[in-house]
């Protein structure tokens, strides 16, 4: 008897536990559960069944599809063209070799205006050496902090990516021109800038590369991954990943009356409000919600004429603080036009009090100024 | 001409008079409100004056034989900015969906989100080819045209990009929606299953993994799990209706429902299966994520359960909401898990929360609209949303994504955003975090 009250009470609760659950969906009609899926994908998501025509909120064509085939049969010589991706175990690994010291010249002639100078990065394009696997650790939690560097040496795992996206997406502006020679020589001086010896061996300045070394490279953060997809298991490693999301990737709590986040630790600390300290607002076009009508395309498009002003003459003419007549500036254009034309183009053309020949620009030819200088004056009316 | 009658303005509620009167000072406001409306009526002159378009001839209808938004509508475009480039260089950069500008959960095509690591291809669809081959029994070779041949489905889907709010890790950065979670976006795609493709091929049972590789200069590819591939994937060649854009990779890219948008590969040239896989550099020096234990994680593919207010939003704030309006909290709720099942809306930063209304289609892996009415009282808010999918993920805190990934992972951030609205209706992007 006592058994059986034990029981019932063991499923009242769970009824009410559930009635909770449903109730918190209650007014959404809960759609989502209606599509009957299974939490059985890889990725710890939902998997949605194909049945009698429906597929969650979709009708498919049940009509049998197996037979449908178009195209043809690859030849040998286009599979050999395309299938020719580079792989950890030296699949599609070209012959060739070269030196740290062709290497170099390549780089200093084709990779230093992005990437820096020995890989140091510059100008925001990736940095391909200096960093280290201690830095992988860094953690910015406070201004000033130094960050992880995650470059070639310290991060990438195999050496097999850098020589492939070498070859297929490098340089940058003209990819797929590197001959395998010189991208063994560019990947040797890569190897000499991260200091990552091949074999017990230092990549110094004299190193030739070759497939058969390339082979023995070993990554330094060649066990900085998870999970470890690598071998029969790869797969399943995922798959066991994403099964502990909150443990693995980060999780939420439902509750909806006097929450405290659980990941304060310290127990007097409560969470603060942070606001944003240094805005990056400089955002292409501006920020606007405006409905008005937009500039005239004639005013914002400028001719060849007024981007050689630009370039050539505004710095001192766009006002009159240097002394020179401002273009825009009527009564004094006026006064200059009065000398006439002639007068006006010739001494822009070969220089006239403060004003160098040409604007200081000998490059520009005779015709080029006059056009200029009818732009000035046609502006100044 | 315009003999307007009195008493035809008097029919005009009072609501609309708030609408038509503010530009008015304040004080004009407030003496509004005490006054009886009729007696203060001004005459709006876009009613007592015929319109300009009204009184001449429009444009021949085929000025623009591929049609384009109003000219006044030229602010609704995609941003970028220098700090998501290299150098200001827009050739491998993203540029934002002006998600505040949206409405419903289709992104027109001319503001999808973008993102590109060698500027964006033309792929001349003559001389397209795709191939399958590896461990397949029959290799193949197709034409564009002999692709569209296999029978078609379409599915509303987001793309996003993993990087979305890969900027506020350390904090807040961007006061503005479409700089926080503009790198996605949400459309309906057309293209063929690859399972109906691979049926006939023949895939061997050693294939574990599939390469996905394009064509642009970047020549992009990715090793992707072929249990995806053989449960939703598709190749995909058109984008709400039409052919995609050339920024989504004409003519045609890889689907992966609710997986990194690089995932899905643009201007697809090759797959091919094996046993396993590849480490291409998008899945090794970039798009993983660094943790604070010096490891990162790798093939990352989901992205997990999100959501955002769009409205109120820094951009779209409710300084002309008066105290005592009724106003709709609106925002959208995604999952690359599943379907969104709930969102839960808190105001005062996460201490309190009620359940929001879901609004319009719920689909899988598609961005979800929610809403909630609300009754302006004048006061500051903290204003969050939280949103659980049908595989019982619920949307972290900053705090709780913190403790697990650390500040440095850059991508697969989903924490909670918060706007904080204050006294004046004035939004701006914050985060509740210790």
């Amino acid at each position: 008897m006592f058994k059986l009250d034990h029981k019932s009470i063991v499923i009242t609760a769970a009824l009410v536990a559930s009635t909770t659950l449903f109730t918190g969906c209650f007014g959404t009609s809960n759609i989502a559960e209606s599509y009957n899926g299974s939490v059985d994908a890889l990725d710890g998501g939902v998997t949605y069944p194909r049945e009698n025509g429906i597929e969650t909120a979709y009708a498919y064509n049940t009509q049998d599809v197996s037979g449908v085939n178009h195209g043809r049969v690859p030849t040998p010589n286009e599979l050999k063209a395309w299938d020719a991706d580079i792989m950890p175990d030296g699949t599609g690994l070209p012959e060739g070799s070269g030196s740290v010291e062709l290497g170099d010249e390549l780089y200093e002639s084709q990779c230093a205006s992005c990437h820096g100078e020995f890989g140091a990065g510059g100008k925001g394009y990736p940095t391909l050496a200096g960093g280290s696997l201690d830095s992988l650790t860094n953690q910015r939690t406070a201004p000033g902090m130094d960050a992880p560097k995650r470059t070639f040496g310290s991060y990438w795992p195999q050496a097999s990516t850098m020589i492939w996206y070498i070859r297929d997406a490098m340089p940058y502006a003209h990819p797929k021109s590197l001959s395998n020679d010189e991208l063994y020589a560019l990947t040797a001086y890569l190897l000499n800038v991260n200091e990552i010896s091949i074999d017990g061996v230092e990549v110094d300045d004299e190193y030739v590369l070759d497939r058969e070394k390339f082979l023995k490279i070993k990554m330094p953060n060649r066990e900085g991954f998870y999970p470890n997809i690598d071998g029969p298991n790869g797969v399943e490693n995922v798959r066991a990943f994403f099964a502990d999301r909150p443990k693995n990737i980060g999780a939420g709590t439902k509750c909806m009356e006097d929450c405290k986040d659980p990941n304060i630790l310290d127990g007097n600390k409560e969470a603060t409000v942070m606001r944003i300290g240094m805005e990056i607002s400089n955002v292409v076009p501006a920020y606007s919600t405006v409905r008005d009508l937009p500039v005239e395309a004639g005013t914002s498009a400028k001719s060849e004429t007024e981007k050689l002003y630009d370039a050539n003459c505004a710095l001192c003419h766009a006002t009159d603080a240097m002394g020179a007549p401002a273009v825009g500036d009527h009564d004094t254009w006026a006064t200059v036009v009065a000398q006439g034309m002639d007068k006006v183009n010739s001494n822009a053309i070969n220089g006239f009090g403060g004003m160098p020949a040409k604007g200081g620009n000998m490059d520009l030819t005779d015709a080029q100024v006059i056009d200029i200088v009818k732009f000035m004056v046609d502006s100044s009316k | 001409m315009n003999n307007i009658s009195e008493n035809n303005l008097e029919t005009n509620s009072r609501r609309d008079f708030f609408k038509k009167t503010a530009a008015y000072s304040v004080s004009a406001i407030t003496a509004a409100a005490v006054l009886a409306p009729s007696k203060l009526l001004a005459d709006d002159e876009n009613i007592t004056h015929h319109t300009k378009w009204g009184t001449t001839l429009g444009d021949e209808l085929n000025k623009h034989p591929y049609g384009i938004p109003s000219k006044y509508e030229h602010n609704i475009v995609r941003r970028t900015s220098s700090l998501m480039s290299s150098a200001g260089d827009m050739h491998a950069a993203v540029s934002m969906c002006p998600l505040h500008e949206l409405e419903g959960i289709i992104t027109p095509n001319g503001l999808h989100f973008t993102r590109t690591h060698n500027g964006v291809a033309h792929v001349d669809p003559n001389k397209f080819r795709l191939m399958i081959h590896g461990l397949v029994k029959k290799p193949l070779v197709l034409t564009l045209d002999q692709l569209k041949r296999y029978p078609s489905e379409t599915r509303t889907l987001f793309l996003e990009c993993p990087a979305n709010g890969a900027a506020e890790w350390k904090g807040p950065q961007f006061n503005s929606l479409q700089f926080v979670k503009g790198m996605m976006s949400n459309a309906e795609w057309t293209g063929v299953r690859l399972s109906v493709i691979l049926d006939d091929l023949g895939l061997k049972p050693e294939a574990k993994w599939m390469l996905a590789e394009g064509s642009d200069g970047s020549e992009m590819s990715r090793t992707i799990p072929v249990e995806k591939v053989l449960d939703d994937a598709m190749i995909v060649w058109a984008q709400n209706g039409e052919a995609l854009r050339p920024e989504q990779g004409y003519p045609v890219r890889l689907m992966l429902p609710g997986w990194e948008a690089n995932l899905c590969i643009k201007y697809l040239k090759r797959l091919e299966f094996g046993e396993n896989p590849w480490y291409c550099k998008e899945e090794t020096s970039k798009y993983t994520v660094l943790t604070a234990s010096g490891k990162a994680i790798q093939h990352f593919y989901p992205l997990e359960v999100n959501s955002i207010i769009t409205s109120p939003c820094p951009e779209k704030p409710w300084t002309d909401v008066q105290k005592g309006d009724l106003v709709e909290i609106e925002g959208i709720a995604w999952s690359g898990h599943g379907t969104i099942s709930n969102v839960d809306l808190s105001m005062d930063g996460g201490k309190n929360w009620f359940q929001a209304n879901l609004k319009g289609l719920v689909l899988p892996k598609s961005w979800t609209r929610f809403s909630f009415m609300y009754r302006y009282e004048g006061k500051p808010l903290l204003l969050q949303s939280r949103a659980e999918d049908d595989s019982d993920n619920i949307q972290p805190t900053v705090n709780q994504e913190k403790a697990v990934i650390g500040v440095e992972g850059v991508y697969h951030r989903n924490s909670i955003c918060t706007w904080e609205v204050n006294d004046m209706g004035e939004v701006n992007n914050v985060q509740v975090r210790s």
